[in-house]
């Protein structure tokens, strides 16, 4: 057989490559901040850009799509060519995908900065940007897929399994929860609501974690570790059986997001088993990764890339274990809007993301660059300092789950709360400082790691173009005796086909009866559209990323009740285009704030938090006190609720701006009697009628039950 | 295979040692705030939980370390030709240590509580910590001096064989095939110079899946099926009633048990400061610091919006009147807190701070309270 000369593109990988290690920085930087704030307020700088509302969704787009989706960029167009033995398809389309990331990125951190933002956790981005993203994505997907079908290997490795798996159902994922009806250039409102926002969104968040930050990440392992410990693989037959059950069970397990919610109980259950059910498959991954190292742990003594790859598969192990935990009621009771779920993330996060990307780029670069690591000595001092650092930031964090949690929980024997909230918010701040210091060591690494690789491509020279041969692909008759599975690795489009309906499956069995089984939501007759007013300033409490600090949802526990007031039901929901049930309480639960205090306690509390509630750590919000009420926009966005089914009454567009001034002057009255003076055209009023709307409409139907029973 | 050369240099060794002694310093950093919350139990507490965790944690250590210490100590005594078994260096390892333990629970000092956990227990955890440092330091030690005259030796050979009873128990329990025999199970795949063995599964990982398997089933078919266990809004009913009998039981036997009919002016010093420490930390805000009114009304007038006798104050800190502004704080505070609040308040009257708000509501004559109570309460009650 006569063999084929090409070449490997590496140029791509280099961009990729370097595009990892500039957002990691950026992104673990903002991450920085925002930890910094908790215990220093004035860290917003009194500026809404820099205020943890919008820097925290900056953070995690940053960390999730710009350093994790370039470190699976790089290590799929690296890895991908090398397994099919053929260069990418198309460099121009290598080109325009590098690109064409890289500005969605600009864009996201630009329009966020801005407070452009749908409001739904790790798809803040507005409606033009999810649409570069699609687009981009299908040309990644074309790019993969000339690939695989010019390979000059005949069967698929598992890698490649994971790489389809992970683009198609990234596709799906995107494309159903960025459902969302335009108002403007830059605003946008879901197209579901409440109780089925909240369903979508999760079963999307969740399963950003299982196929951005995971099975992509798996891919990379089986490609990145055997290579680097010069190790076969130590089982091909647990890779089949964990790819495809991990694939299958992963996507039914975002209702573990909602526990205690009001989410129908089946759907709540679903996310239980379905998570518990996932340890196994999880795990498989970690053993055969940690099991390939067999006979090689002598060199993972000498290779810095070595251990930043067994505790990244550690990591992952810890924390694929402690996600189903989290998903027992019992557990999630305590857990929820705690730090607990930050330290859980980050072990995830700082420890399997971080340390694979950083492992692979340790790897690649003298590779690429045809030298050794220009400084070994310094690489493992970033592995103990990013060790240590992820265990500086997890503990403190564990720990003020479990102290807040019990504080909230805790009654008087004469029972009443024991504690006010702001009293468990200022008790754990030691632990928010502790946090940021793990998280220092941790970005001090990442800046060495980034001098270290600077140095090492200093002193090689880039090959771009690796040379590369291999014998082409030829039609073989005989499959005898083969592994039952190696079938459908001869058949990429196939294996295609097969993981789309995989994961199809638990999406279609949660998501269509929830939207329509009318038992599902029930209705409750007091529950009104939003007025204008209302409706212009939950536009505001969006874009200020409220809900990145105050939930809206009060589980049905006795101390919530309690302390916010009649556990939240489904029914309460239907108008919220998007839901805004939060998933972190850094400040309290919002959903029956309505009433609770005056008008004027707002204005002040906006102004500077401390002043109604010493010892806050909320920033202030005196841009609300000082710009006008956008009001040219209320007639479309009162038309796009009409569109999503919103009953307000025909033609009301036009006569919803006059409706708001008067609900808008009847506020500024109000402040006027608690003497403080403003006009009934600044932001503030708007949002102060949002906040005191919140809950209401089930209270007044608790009024006139009552007054029929009199 | 999993050996655990890895950790045997004495410079790897202190690694994870000083990584340890970080954690225990960020530890006793926060221990101070477990001192705030004095949960109800001795393990929910959080200092007991991470003790606990270190413990795990050092015994883990202390575990891969006896390993090592056996394969060393193997080593050593097949050079020595000498034929004594390795379990022999473990009790001699261990006899000074047990008495090195007793010393410590010994001279432990009695203190009566430390951030909500008891002395004893205080020190028994940190005893067994110290024991065990102590145990990793000694090991250490031992496996420096085995290593010693080893070393050369020792960095030539690649692998080194453990003894009988580690390999038997952790191969069987992932059934591994040795590692020599891999030709045999190798599948013949080459990526990009990447081969896949066929190993078995672990089998404890096969079933453990099919235990969480059973697990889903048996969850979904008691909580949706046979209904036996509660769904969150039954908890919440549950935890709603239980809640109501503790409460009830307290009360009844409860010195604060008190309601706005039952209330009566506090005068003592003490009662009347607990209940200024809670207004300037709650009611000032919007009543102002001494009471002069701000966004609520003035308190320390004689001009009062729902009634100004104490039990009219008492009910309105409980109760609140949600649609003016003033919330209800019965979750917050005892009825005794709120007498003492009640009587602070009442004690404000002709103060007259700076900058007191204007006069709103009835003028309330104090003398009708005092005399006929039921009566004057139905008066003022008359003026809303």
């Amino acid at each position: 057989m006569q063999l084929e000369k090409f070449y490997y593109d590496n140029k791509i990988v280099k961009y990729f490559a370097n595009a990892t290690a500039l957002w990691g920085l950026v992104g673990m930087t903002a991450g920085l901040w925002v930890a910094i704030q908790f215990y220093f307020p004035a860290a917003s700088l009194d500026y809404a850009g820099t205020t943890f509302g919008r820097l925290r969704p900056i953070h995690t787009n940053a960390i999730i799509f710009a350093f994790v989706g370039n470190c699976m960029f790089t290590g799929v167009y690296y890895s991908l060519q090398r397994l099919c033995k053929a260069r990418m398809f198309s460099d121009k389309l290598s080109q325009i995908h590098f690109w064409g990331w890289q500005s969605i990125i600009t864009a996201a951190a630009l329009t966020l900065f801005f407070g452009y933002t749908t409001g739904k956790e790790y798809a803040e981005l507005e409606w033009p940007i999810d649409i570069m993203i699609t687009l981009v994505w299908v040309v990644f997907g074309i790019n993969m897929f000339g690939t695989i079908f010019k390979r000059r290997e005949k069967h698929l490795y598992v890698a490649i399994w994971f790489y389809i798996a992970t683009w198609i159902t990234v596709a799906m994922l995107h494309i159903v929860n960025s459902f969302e009806i335009p108002v403007s250039l830059f605003k946008s409102y879901s197209w579901y609501a409440g109780v089925q926002d909240a369903l979508v969104q999760w079963w999307y968040g969740h399963n950003a974690v299982a196929f951005f930050l995971t099975t992509p990440i798996l891919g990379l392992m089986y490609y990145f570790l055997p290579k680097a410990a010069n190790r076969p693989v130590y089982s091909y037959r647990l890779s089949i059986i964990h790819f495809w059950a991990l694939i299958f069970i992963y996507i039914w397990a975002g209702p573990h997001h909602l526990l205690y919610t009001a989410l129908p109980d089946w759907a709540q259950s679903l996310g239980v088993v379905f998570s518990i059910m996932l340890i196994a498959p999880s795990w498989g991954g970690m053993l055969n990764g940690l099991f390939t190292l067999r006979g090689a742990w002598d060199k993972v003594r000498e290779e810095p890339v070595l251990k930043f790859f067994v505790v990244a598969v550690t990591c992952y192990g810890m924390a694929t274990f402690e996600g189903p935990m989290m998903s027992l009621k019992s557990v999630n009771a305590i857990a929820h809007f705690t730090d607990w779920v930050i330290g859980h993330v980050h072990i995830g996060g700082l420890g399997w993301n971080g340390f694979m990307a950083f492992g692979m780029l340790y790897w690649l670069f003298p590779k690429m660059w045809g030298t050794t690591i220009y400084s070994k000595k310094l690489a493992n001092n970033h592995f103990w300092l990013g060790t240590i650092g992820i265990v500086i930031y997890a503990i403190p964090l564990y720990w003020a789950g479990f102290a807040q949690a019990d504080m909230w929980k805790t009654f008087t024997e004469s029972g009443q709360l024991k504690f006010q909230f702001l009293e468990t918010v200022t008790s754990i701040i030691p632990m928010y400082i502790t946090r940021s210091v793990g998280g220092t060591l941790y970005l001090i690494g990442a800046f060495m790691m980034v001098y270290n690789l600077y140095k090492t491509a200093k002193q090689g020279s880039f090959i771009a173009n690796e040379a590369a041969e291999a014998a082409p692909l030829v039609k073989a008759s005989s499959h005898a005796k083969e592994y039952w599975h190696r079938w459908i690795e001869r058949r990429p489009a196939t294996l295609l086909v097969f993981s789309l309906i995989v994961v199809a499956i638990g999406g279609l069995l949660e998501l269509v009866p929830t939207f329509l089984i009318k038992s599902n939501v029930p209705t409750i007759s007091s529950v009104k559209p939003y007025t204008p007013l209302e409706l212009q300033g939950r536009d505001l409490y969006i874009r200020e990323g409220c809900y990145t600090c105050h939930s809206q949802m009060i589980r049905p526990f006795r101390d919530e009740v309690a302390r916010y007031g009649e556990y939240s039901k489904a029914g309460e929901f239907i108008y919220d285009h998007p839901f805004q049930w939060g998933s972190k309480r850094t400040g309290p639960d919002l959903a029956r704030e309505g009433g609770k205090y005056p008008d004027s306690w707002h204005y002040n509390h906006m102004m500077e938090p401390a002043l109604m509630s010493p010892g806050s750590i909320m920033p202030r919000y005196g841009w609300l006190l000082d710009d006008n009420l956008d009001t040219a926009s209320t007639p479309a966005k009162i038309r796009a609720m009409q569109t999503l089914g919103v009953p307000y009454p025909k033609g009301y567009d036009q006569q919803a701006n006059r409706d708001l001034m008067i609900q808008a002057n009847s506020i500024r009255i109000n402040l006027k009697m608690d003497k403080i003076e403003t006009p009934a055209t600044k932001e503030i009023i708007a949002l102060i009628a949002y906040l005191q709307r919140l809950g209401k409409d089930i209270k007044a139907e608790k009024r006139t039950e009552t007054a029929a029973i009199k | 295979m999993f050996t655990l050369q890895p950790f045997l240099t004495k410079r790897h060794l202190l690694k994870p040692l000083l990584m340890l002694f970080l954690l225990l310093i960020t530890f006793s950093v926060t221990a101070q705030q477990a001192a705030a919350s004095k949960p109800p139990s001795t393990w929910s507490n959080p200092l007991a939980i991470t003790l606990l965790m270190v413990i795990l944690a050092l015994l883990l250590i202390i575990f891969l370390l006896a390993n090592v210490l056996l394969g060393t100590a193997k080593l050593f005594t097949d050079k020595e030709r000498k034929k004594a078994k390795a379990f022999t260096v473990f009790s001699v390892l261990f006899t000074p240590l047990l008495s090195t333990a007793q010393d410590a629970v010994v001279t432990a000092p009695a203190v009566s509580s430390y951030s909500g956990l008891s002395a004893t227990t205080f020190w028994l955890l940190v005893t067994v910590i110290i024991i065990e440092l102590l145990v990793i330091v000694v090991m250490s030690l031992f496996v420096k001096r085995f290593l010693a005259k080893e070393e050369v030796a020792f960095a030539a050979k690649q692998t080194i064989e453990k003894p009988a009873f580690v390999k038997t128990w952790w191969d069987k329990f992932n059934r591994f095939k040795p590692v020599e025999q891999e030709a045999d199970m190798d599948l013949g795949h080459d990526y990009d110079g990447i081969r896949e063995l066929d190993n078995r599964l672990p089998p404890w990982w096969l079933y453990g899946f099919y235990v969480t398997i059973l697990i889903a089933g048996i969850y979904l078919w008691r909580y949706h099926i046979a209904e036996t266990a509660p769904l969150s809004k039954q908890e919440y009913e549950i935890a709603m009633r239980h809640a109501e009998e503790e409460k009830a039981v307290y009360l009844a036997k409860a010195a604060n048990n008190i309601d706005e009919n039952t209330v009566v002016m506090l005068t003592e010093a003490t009662a009347l400061n607990a209940g200024k420490n809670n207004f300037v930390q709650m009611c000032a805000a919007c009543h102002g610091k001494a009471g002069e009114g701000a966004v609520g009304p003035n308190l320390t007038d004689d001009y009062w919006l729902n009634g100004g006798s104490i039990k009219d104050v008492f009910k309105m800190i409980k109760y609140g009147r949600p649609e003016k502004g003033m919330k209800s704080w019965q979750e917050d505070y005892s009825p005794i807190q709120i007498a003492q609040l009640a009587s602070f308040i009442k004690s404000l009257k002709g103060t007259n701070p700076p900058n007191g708000k204007e006069k709103q509501g009835e003028l309330y004559k104090e003398t009708a309270e005092v005399t006929v109570d039921s009566t004057a309460v139905k008066e003022v009650a008359v003026n809303h």
